[in-house]
C-alpha cells in the first residue's frame, strides 16, 4: 500500500511538472516574503496560553468561601468543609483541595500561590449575564458583550488584535503561525474579518505528514461572489497547513520537556505547547481546552469531596499548569509565558436537587506565570452570597475584559487606542501583568504610588495626586470599580514631580483611577462616601 | 478537433449574478443536467451518474418529490444487527470489570451503528432520506459519549429511526417526540428531573437550541418548563424498570410536579392524583406546553428553523440579500402550521435555490465530502466512521449539545489534510475495472477532453477555466497524444492508474470541498 501510494504520488508530481511547463500560472506555489511585524507587537517574545474550561466552572467550589456560613447553608451536600480546603497564608482565600494539590493529587495551585506564580480573579463577568453555554462562550471569546442576542459574534478578540496590528495579513503570512489551537476545529477566538489568524492541530507529526504539500494547485479567485470567497478561504487554510507543517514539526523535534505530562487530557496539551515553545516556535497565542464543567448532576462524590467529576477536572487543571510552570522554569522560558483560564460562566450559588449546580453568572479566573511577569495575588474579594441577581446568581466585581485589556496593553504592547477598539470600549487593565521591559526612562516609576486619591474615602471633594519622574504627555482616566470607563479627568503634559487633578462630583461608590504616560500606566482605587 | 466545440459543453455563462433572486416560486424549466447535479449535491450525500440521468428533464417538483419520499409508506431500513434488541445492565451498579465489558460492548455496537448509517448514506438512491436525517441529527443533538458516561447505542439507533420517520412531519409533533425520546431524556437530564428538584437542562435547550433560538423566553419560563417535564424515565438497562418495554419511555407519577405552571404567560393547571397519568400529563402538560410555545412564538420558531434549514441546504452564510427569500419561507412554514414537507419542498424547488449564485457556495460536511466521493466512484468506505471523527464529524456524537457549528469550522489546518488523505485512500481502492466502468458511464467519454469536462461536472460544482481543464486533461493523458485516448480506456490498467492520479488532484482542489 505504501509503495503504491508513493508511485501514484510520483505520477501526480510528474504530471504537475509537465503541465507547468506550458501553462502559465499553474501550478501555483506563491512564496510569501517573511512577515515584517510592526514594532511593539512582536519585538518582544511574549507568549499567551489560554485554557478554556468549557461547561461553566463552578467558581464557588473552586475558590471556597470557607468563612461564609451562607455558603454552607446553600450548598448542603456540595460545600467543601473548611478543614479540607487549602488556605492561602492566613487569608480568607481557600482553594478546593483537588485544585490546591494536597493529598493524592500532588503539586497544584496551592504550590503556585506559595511560589508567587498564580493570581486569582474573583467574580468575573459582564452585564446581563447570558446563561447559554454557547452565547456566553461567544461573548467571552469575542470580547464583546452584546446584550442583543441576535447580534452575531463573528470575530475573536485575539483575531481582531492581529487583524488590526498586521495590516498586510493575510496577503503576507508570518513565518510561524500566530496562534495555535490544540484541537480540530478553529475557535472563534482566532477568527477575524480578515480570516483565521490561527491553526488547529492535535499532533505535530501527523500535522506535518498530512499538511506537507497540501497547498492546492489552483490560484485564488477574484472575490466577486460567495463562491470565490469560500474557494479562497479553503485554499488559504490548506496553504497554511502546508506552510506551517514544517515549522511546527521542526520546533516539536527540537523542543523537549523536562517533566512527565502523561499522554492525555489537559496536561498533555500543555506538554505539547511546552515542547513547541522550547523548540523555538514563534507562536504568540496558544489555546487549549478542558471540557466537562457542565456539572448539573453529581458533581462530586457524596462521601469524599476530593473525588468525582468536578474535583478531577480541577486536579487536571492544577497538575497540568503546575507541571508546565515547573518545566518552563527548568527550561528557562517561564518569564516569557503567561497563562489564563476562561470559562463561559460560574454556576448558581444554590445547589440543585441532583447534587449538582445549574448555570450561573460571575465566575473565577486564574492567571499563571513567573513572578517577574505577574502580580501573584487575589483580585477582588470573596463573593457576596447575600446579594444575588434576580436569577439568584453572583453579581460580578470585575469586567471580564479587564484581563484582556491587561494582556493587550502590557503583554502584547498594544496601544490604548487599539485596545479600546478591540474591546469595544475603554477598559481598565486588571493590573496583574507586569510589563517585562520597563525602561529606565519611563515617566512612571514602577512599584511606587505614582497615582493616589486624597482623601480616601472622598467625602465632599477630592483630588488625584500624580507623581512623574519626568515631564510627560499623560492622561488620567476614571473607571468604575468593575473596570468600565466613566470619564477622562485630564489629558495633556504633566511636569516632573507632583501634580494634582481635581475630582468631579461623583456618586457614592468605589472607583478606579488610571494614569497613563506613554505606554506605561498605574492605577489606584478609591471610595466616594457622601 | 475544434476546441470551441467542446468548450461549448461547459456550463459557462460568462457573467454570473452575485445576488440570487429572492423568488421562492417553483423553478419552471425542466431540470438540465446541471440543475439535477445541483439538486443532488444539496438534497443527497452526492450525485451519482445514475441519479443524474433519472432526474434530468423532470420538473423540479417531480424530482424533489422523488427525492423526499414518503416516510409513512416506505419499507423499514435493514437493522444494524441483533444487538439493537439486547440490553445490558446499568454500568453504574456493577463491579468495575463488568462495567468495562458493558462499555466495550457499547463502543463496539456504536461503531457498527455509525457504519450502518454511513452505508445507508452511501448506497441510497430514491428516495434520498439521509441528508435530512443528518440535518435533524445535528439539530436534535444527542451524544454517545457525554459528561456522565454513555447513551446506550440501542436507543441512539431508535432515535435515528425516529428522526427518519419524522423528518418531514409537523415540527410541533416532532418536538414532542424528541422531548420524550429515550436517548434525549437520558442525555439532557430529563430522567433526573423530578418534582422538587427540577433539572433545567432540557427545558432550556428545547427553546434555545431546538425551537425558538435564544432570547425568546425568560429564565422563569425555563424553570416552569422544567417543572412541566418532571417525571419521565427511560428504560435503558436490563436491570431497570420497563413498564412500556425495554428502550422505551415511561412516566412515574410520584416524580411529576402536579402543581400549576406559568409558562409564557399561560397557566397549565394543577392536577390531582387521579389525573396524574402518563397519557394525561403527556397531552395536557407536555403537548400543551409545546402548543403554547408555538402559539406564542411562531415567528421565532419559523425564523430559527427556516434559517437553520437554509444554512444547511442553500448557503451557510446568508447575506442581507437573502432575507426576502428567508422571510417568504418563514411565511410558508407558518401558513402550513409548521408542516415540514411543504417548507422543505418549497425550498428545494424554488427559483432561489436553483439560482446560479447559490451553486457551489456550500462547504461540504465531512460526510458529504467522504460519502459523496464513494457514491461518485461506486466504492466502499473502509473505517469511515473513524475517518469522519478525525474530520470532526463523529456521527451521533457531536462535540456538545449545540451540535456541529458547520460552515467554515469544517475547514481547519487539521481537517483539510485529514479530508484529502482519506479521500486519496478511497481513490486508491478504485480498481482498474471500476475506473474503466466509471469512464464509460459518463456521457461524452469518447474523447479525453470531453471526458474531463464531464468528470469535473460530476465532481465539482462550477465550470472550470479552459486552463484548468487542459491541466487535468494533460495529467490524464500524461504525455500520450490525445488520439491514444481510446486505447488508454481499453487498457484497464492504463486508465486505472491515470484516472486515480487525476482524482487525487481533484480532491485536493478547493472546489472539491464545495457543493
Amino acid at each position: 500500500m505504501r509503495r503504491r501510494d508513493f508511485l501514484l504520488r510520483t505520477a501526480a508530481a510528474l504530471a504537475t511538472t509537465s503541465a507547468a511547463t506550458h501553462i502559465a500560472g499553474l501550478p501555483v506555489r506563491a512564496s510569501s516574503p517573511l512577515l515584517s511585524l510592526p514594532p511593539g507587537v512582536m519585538e518582544n517574545d511574549n507568549v499567551l496560553i489560554i485554557i478554556q474550561l468549557f461547561g461553566g466552572n463552578d467558581a464557588l467550589n473552586t475558590v471556597i468561601p470557607a468563612e461564609n456560613d451562607e455558603y454552607y447553608r446553600i450548598r448542603p451536600t456540595l460545600a467543601i468543609p473548611k478543614n479540607q480546603a487549602w488556605r492561602w497564608s492566613g487569608t480568607d482565600l481557600y482553594l478546593h483541595p483537588a485544585l490546591a494539590g494536597s493529598g493524592i493529587y500532588g503539586g497544584g495551585f496551592g504550590g503556585l500561590m506559595d511560589q508567587g506564580r498564580l493570581a486569582i480573579v474573583q467574580d468575573v463577568g459582564y452585564d446581563n449575564p447570558n446563561l447559554s453555554h454557547f452565547r456566553s462562550t461567544d461573548i467571552w471569546l469575542s470580547g464583546i458583550n452584546s446584550s442583543d442576542p441576535f447580534v452575531r459574534l463573528n470575530e475573536g478578540w485575539i483575531g481582531r488584535f492581529f487583524a488590526r496590528v498586521l495590516p498586510d495579513f493575510p496577503a503576507v503570512l508570518p513565518e510561524h503561525p500566530l496562534c495555535v489551537q490544540i484541537g480540530g476545529t478553529l475557535s472563534l477566538l482566532f477568527q477575524s474579518a480578515k480570516g483565521d489568524v490561527g491553526i488547529a492541530l492535535t499532533d505535530p507529526q501527523k500535522f506535518f505528514e498530512l499538511g506537507r504539500g497540501a497547498t492546492p494547485d489552483e490560484e485564488p479567485l477574484p472575490e466577486l461572489d460567495a463562491y470565490a470567497r469560500e474557494f479562497n478561504y479553503i485554499r488559504s487554510v490548506a496553504a497554511q497547513a502546508d506552510r506551517y507543517s514544517q515549522a511546527v514539526l521542526d520546533a516539536y523535534s527540537r523542543g523537549r520537556t523536562t517533566v512527565d505530562y502523561g499522554n492525555s487530557g489537559l496536561p498533555a496539551q500543555l506538554g505539547m505547547i511546552a515542547r513547541l515553545i522550547s523548540g523555538g516556535l514563534k507562536t504568540k497565542v496558544y489555546l487549549c481546552y478542558l471540557g466537562g464543567f457542565d456539572t448539573h448532576v453529581q458533581q462530586q462524590e457524596a462521601d469524599d469531596v476530593t473525588k468525582g467529576v468536578h474535583p478531577s477536572l480541577l486536579a487536571q487543571l492544577a497538575s497540568g499548569v503546575a507541571k508546565f510552570m515547573d518545566d518552563a522554569i527548568a527550561q528557562g522560558f517561564a518569564q516569557r509565558v503567561v497563562g489564563i483560564t476562561i470559562s463561559e460562566f460560574g454556576r448558581r450559588p444554590y445547589e440543585n436537587g441532583s447534587r449538582g449546580t445549574d448555570h450561573g453568572a460571575a465566575g473565577v479566573q486564574f492567571v499563571f506565570g513567573d513572578g517577574s511577569s505577574i502580580r501573584s495575588s487575589r483580585f477582588g474579594t470573596a463573593p457576596n452570597l447575600q446579594e444575588l441577581d434576580s436569577n439568584g446568581d453572583l453579581i460580578y466585581q470585575n469586567d471580564y475584559r479587564r484581563l484582556y485589556a491587561d494582556i493587550l496593553l502590557n503583554w502584547f504592547d498594544a496601544t490604548p487606542d487599539d485596545t479600546a477598539a478591540i474591546l469595544g470600549d475603554r477598559i481598565a487593565p486588571l493590573n496583574v501583568i507586569k510589563r517585562r521591559s520597563v525602561s529606565s526612562v519611563s515617566p512612571i516609576e514602577p512599584s511606587t504610588d505614582a497615582v493616589t486619591v486624597v482623601p480616601n474615602p472622598v467625602a465632599t471633594s477630592g483630588e488625584v495626586v500624580v507623581r512623574l519622574r519626568r515631564l510627560a504627555s499623560a492622561t488620567v482616566e476614571l473607571y468604575n470599580i468593575r473596570g468600565q470607563f466613566v470619564g477622562e479627568l485630564f489629558r495633556g503634559l504633566l511636569p516632573e514631580g507632583t501634580s494634582r487633578v481635581a475630582l468631579p462630583p461623583l456618586r457614592a461608590g468605589s472607583y478606579l483611577v488610571l494614569l497613563r504616560a506613554g505606554e506605561y500606566s498605574a492605577q489606584a482605587t478609591f471610595v466616594v462616601s457622601r | 478537433m475544434n476546441r470551441r466545440a467542446f468548450l461549448g459543453l461547459e456550463r459557462r455563462s460568462p457573467v454570473r449574478p452575485a445576488v440570487p433572486t429572492a423568488s421562492i416560486e417553483p423553478y419552471r424549466q425542466p431540470l438540465s443536467r446541471d440543475d439535477a447535479l445541483h439538486l443532488l449535491r444539496r438534497a443527497t450525500l452526492g450525485p451519482t451518474p445514475v441519479l443524474v440521468e433519472q432526474l434530468t428533464g423532470l420538473r423540479a417538483e417531480e424530482a424533489v418529490d422523488m427525492l423526499l419520499g414518503d416516510p409513512n409508506s416506505e419499507p423499514p431500513v435493514p437493522s444494524p444487527g441483533a444487538w439493537v434488541n439486547q440490553a445490558q445492565e446499568d454500568p453504574d451498579g456493577v463491579d468495575i470489570v463488568t462495567r468495562g465489558q458493558i462499555e466495550a460492548t457499547w463502543q463496539n455496537n456504536f461503531t457498527q451503528l455509525q457504519q450502518w448509517w454511513i452505508d445507508l448514506m452511501r448506497t441510497e438512491t430514491l428516495p434520498a432520506r439521509e441528508k435530512l436525517v443528518l440535518f435533524w441529527s445535528g439539530h436534535f443533538t444527542t451524544e454517545f459519549t457525554y459528561d456522565l458516561g454513555y447513551i446506550p447505542p440501542q436507543v441512539l439507533y431508535r432515535q435515528n429511526l425516529m428522526l427518519r420517520q419524522m423528518r418531514l412531519a409537523n415540527f410541533r409533533a416532532f418536538l414532542e417526540e424528541v422531548t420524550l425520546d429515550c436517548a434525549m431524556l437520558e442525555y439532557l437530564g430529563g430522567t433526573l428531573n423530578v418534582a422538587g428538584k427540577p433539572n433545567e437542562n432540557y427545558a432550556r435547550e428545547m427553546m434555545e437550541l431546538y425551537s425558538t433560538g435564544i432570547g425568546w423566553y425568560t429564565e422563569g419560563d425555563v424553570k416552569e418548563a422544567a417543572r412541566v417535564l418532571t417525571g419521565w424515565k427511560a428504560s435503558l438497562y436490563s436491570d431497570a424498570p420497563a413498564p412500556n418495554g425495554i428502550f422505551n419511555t415511561w412516566f412515574k407519577p410520584s416524580d411529576h410536579d402536579t402543581g400549576a405552571k406559568q409558562y409564557l404567560g399561560y397557566t397549565i393547571p394543577a392536577r390531582d392524583q387521579d389525573t396524574n397519568t402518563e397519557y394525561l400529563v403527556r397531552t395536557q402538560e407536555v403537548r400543551r406546553m409545546i402548543e403554547i410555545l408555538f402559539q406564542q412564538r411562531p415567528e421565532a420558531i419559523a425564523r430559527f428553523i427556516v434559517g437553520k434549514l437554509y444554512r444547511f441546504f442553500v448557503y451557510s452564510n446568508p447575506e442581507g440579500t437573502d432575507s426576502d427569500a428567508l422571510a417568504a419561507l418563514m411565511n410558508v412554514f407558518i401558513a402550513n402550521d409548521f408542516e415540514l414537507r411543504p417548507l422543505v419542498r418549497t425550498l428545494l424547488t424554488s427559483e432561489h435555490f436553483f439560482d446560479p449564485a447559490n451553486r457551489g457556495v456550500q462547504i461540504k460536511t465531512p460526510a458529504e465530502y467522504v460519502v459523496g466521493l464513494a457514491r461518485q466512484l461506486g466504492v466502499q468506505l473502509p473505517n469511515a466512521a473513524a475517518a469522519l471523527a478525525r474530520m470532526e464529524q463523529d456521527l451521533m456524537d457531536p462535540p456538545d449539545v449545540s451540535g456541529w457549528k458547520g460552515y467554515r469550522t469544517w475547514i481547519s489546518t487539521k481537517t483539510i489534510p485529514q479530508r484529502v488523505q482519506y479521500a486519496q485512500q478511497i481513490i486508491a481502492t478504485l480498481s482498474d475495472q471500476q475506473a474503466q466502468q466509471l469512464v464509460r458511464s459518463l456521457p461524452n467519454w469518447q474523447s479525453a477532453d470531453t471526458f474531463v469536462v464531464e468528470l469535473c461536472r460530476l465532481l465539482l460544482p462550477r465550470p472550470l477555466s479552459a486552463d484548468r481543464l487542459r491541466y487535468y486533461t494533460d495529467m490524464l493523458l500524461s504525455g500520450a497524444p490525445s488520439y491514444e485516448w481510446a486505447s488508454i480506456v481499453n487498457d484497464s490498467q492504463a486508465i486505472g492508474s491515470r484516472l486515480r492520479t487525476l482524482l487525487r488532484a481533484v480532491v485536493k482542489a478547493p472546489d472539491y470541498h464545495l457543493c
